[in-house]
């Protein structure tokens, strides 16, 4: 699957690339309106994702341009924190997601992931990993077949490690994902916890494996070991 | 008070006291002439009356205005000038008298010669004279008034124009200028000195927005390069457990600093009125949600949550600075909150409640609302919530109160 970003912090751009390429992405760049002008007319992407502050130009023109030359491509934009303007009026002209800056890696391959998988570019809406099978569109979880019976925010959890698997998740990362930006501000993370270990429970009762390791108080890794 | 009034009193006092010393002054003086006269008058009444009985024997008696006795003898008195009281049949009532009396011998009689006149006169005079300056003392008054009243309204008149023009200033308002303009040296100064002055306002405030903004902005791309850069370095297989805690370290500190520049920015925005978008809000259904979120923590500290909520508060405002102003305060609630606390949340159609249990703070409550303050100085929180809160109020007009009574904080929003 091809993604391009279209960001002008080359720093950034590296550790987003580096990231997205682990997960199996290939991954293009432009730094500029100019080469993503240039890029846009020369290749079909399936994923694009767009930061609204370009040198150059306006990030809202380029959305245009992506609606005209790569219709079928998912479009996650990038907007500062607080721009609302910008997120509202990117959503308007046909952007899939939006996701605003600074972001957690773990949720920008999330974001992706699910653009990915609501375009069907996968044509599984199955996330599949060991005994483990998640169901996107019913957001229901099977372990050895037989379903999970998890809360809404455990199955956003466990959701949120399936498609990070095998990465280093922070406990900020998981908060904001679940409880949202405005709230994660907490210094006290211990309400992860207790969810963490509701999910262990219930898939080692269906004689599933735990997947869900603890990494040195910095957050989680969900990965065979 | 306005300053017509203070003049006006000004002048009424100052006024009033000089009529009042003016008054008495001229009294005196009249009342000197008055008696000096009269004096002079009985004088020669009993000079004629001594001729008469010297030439005629005697004359009649017109008592009590001349009166002539023969008395025993005694030795002679010379002129003796009194005020007396003296029965008067027709006025049924002692009237006051000036008498000139002299005890003399008139052909080897002895006589007590008493010459008199009422001083009823006198009396009329100072009637009169309270009259009459009362009467010129109300009259300069009511021409004064309304001459003052004249003034203010006209030559007064492009003051009060600046004036009601300058509450309308508002230092996020560039091109603000001052229309009135008047003949007088004072007040044609006195709008230069103020548009000069309101404009450096604006550009003063105009630059500190620019600059907190950009700060804001610019701090945030190395931030998100940093906070991207710690979180591939934590992939790094092998990774070693005091290695971790170092990078963990570095990645809550640099979030710590992200969201700060960010509520910054947001404080900014508020205060620049940079959420025009306004609608109506039903806030009952804002608090559900919120409250929904926040149940995790809720739960994660026993806290027992009564909720009170009348579903008639509807808001013509932002929905993002609503949904602020609650998250901020509810989470308040929550985080400053002990074990097994309790919170309470009540919302009629004009006002909203929140109360929690916690600590005492020994802030003074004028600061509780001010940025960057602390109850806890080794608090994580960089102590901008509550600032927030006041500047969404500030905005939307409406009263924020704190309070601490029966050992709950409580916040009470007035819309």
């Amino acid at each position: 699957m091809k993604i391009l970003i279209i960001e002008d912090e080359k720093e950034l751009v590296g550790a987003i690339k580096n990231f997205l390429e682990t997960e199996g992405f290939l991954c293009e760049t432009a730094f500029s309106y100019f080469e993503a002008e240039d890029s846009l007319s020369a290749y079909n992407y399936d994923i694009i994702i767009l930061d609204l502050t370009l040198p150059g130009g306006d990030g809202l023109d380029l959305i245009k341009l992506i609606k005209d030359r790569n219709r079928q491509a998912g479009l996650l934009i990038v907007s500062a924190k607080n721009s609302l303007d910008d997120k509202v009026r990117g959503l308007d002209m046909g952007a899939d997601d939006y996701i605003t800056k600074p972001f957690h890696l773990a949720e920008l391959n999330s974001r992706i992931k699910s653009l990915a998988r609501r375009r069907h570019f996968d044509g599984a809406n199955e996330l599949i990993f060991n005994e483990i099978k998640i169901n996107t569109d019913s957001n229901e979880v099977f372990v050895n077949g037989t379903i999970l019976d998890l809360t809404k925010k455990e199955f956003e959890i466990l959701l949120y490690f399936v498609v990070n698997r095998n990465k280093v998740i922070t406990r900020e990362s998981i908060a904001e994902h679940v409880w949202g930006d405005d709230i994660s501000y907490s210094d006290n993370y211990d309400f992860i916890y207790s969810h963490i270990k509701n999910i262990r429970k219930k898939i080692e009762n269906n004689n599933g494996k735990n997947y869900l390791h603890n990494m040195y108080g910095i957050g989680y890794k969900f990965s065979e070991r | 008070m306005r300053l017509l009034q203070k003049t006006n009193r000004a002048y009424f006092i100052v006024s009033g006291t000089a009529f009042i010393i003016a008054g008495v002054v001229f009294y005196f003086v009249i009342s000197f002439f008055f008696r000096d006269q009269l004096n002079e008058k009985l004088y020669h009444d009993i000079k004629n009356i001594t001729r008469s009985i010297k030439e005629n024997g005697t004359i009649p008696d017109y008592y009590p205005f001349i009166e002539i006795r023969e008395v025993p003898t005694q030795s002679e008195q010379s002129f003796k000038t009194i005020d007396t009281l003296i029965f008067d049949g027709f006025e049924n009532k002692k009237i006051p008298f000036r008498q000139i009396s002299l005890i003399t011998v008139i052909n080897n009689k002895v006589y007590f010669l008493a010459a008199r006149d009422t001083l009823i006169e006198e009396d009329d005079l100072l009637e009169a004279i309270a009259i009459v300056t009362g009467l010129i003392f109300v009259l300069l008054l009511v021409s004064l008034y309304f001459i003052n009243r004249k003034l203010s309204l006209k030559i007064w008149q492009p003051f009060y124009k600046t004036l009601n023009e300058l509450k309308d200033f508002s230092h996020d308002k560039p091109g603000f200028k001052l229309s009135s303009e008047s003949q007088l040296y004072e007040f044609t100064e006195l709008n230069k000195t103020l548009e000069k002055l309101t404009r450096k306002v604006i550009s003063d405030y105009q630059s500190l927005k620019r600059f907190t903004e950009d700060a804001s902005h610019e701090i945030q791309t190395p931030l998100a390069v940093i906070q991207s850069k710690l979180e591939t370095l934590m992939q790094y297989p092998g990774l070693k457990k005091d290695q971790a805690e170092l990078i963990n370290s570095a990645y809550i500190y640099t979030l710590r600093i992200s969201k700060l520049t960010q509520t910054l920015l947001l404080l900014t925005k508020i205060a620049n009125d940079q959420f025009p978008d306004k609608k109506a809000i039903n806030m009952a259904e804002l608090i559900g949600e919120k409250i929904k979120m926040f149940e995790d923590h809720i739960l994660e500290k026993s806290l027992t949550l009564n909720v009170d909520i009348k579903p008639d508060c509807i808001l013509e405002t932002n929905f993002f600075l609503a949904e602020s102003l609650l998250i901020n305060l509810i989470g308040n609630a929550v985080k400053h909150n002990i074990k097994r606390g309790v919170i309470n949340i009540r919302l009629d159609k004009n006002k909203l409640e929140i109360s929690n249990s916690g600590e005492m703070i020994s802030v003074p409550v004028s600061k509780l609302f001010d940025r960057f303050y602390k109850t806890d100085k080794s608090s994580d929180s960089p102590g901008l919530g509550l600032a927030i809160v006041k500047e969404i109020c500030r905005l939307n007009k409406w009263e924020i109160k704190y309070n601490y009574e029966n050992n709950l904080h409580k916040v009470t929003v007035n819309f």
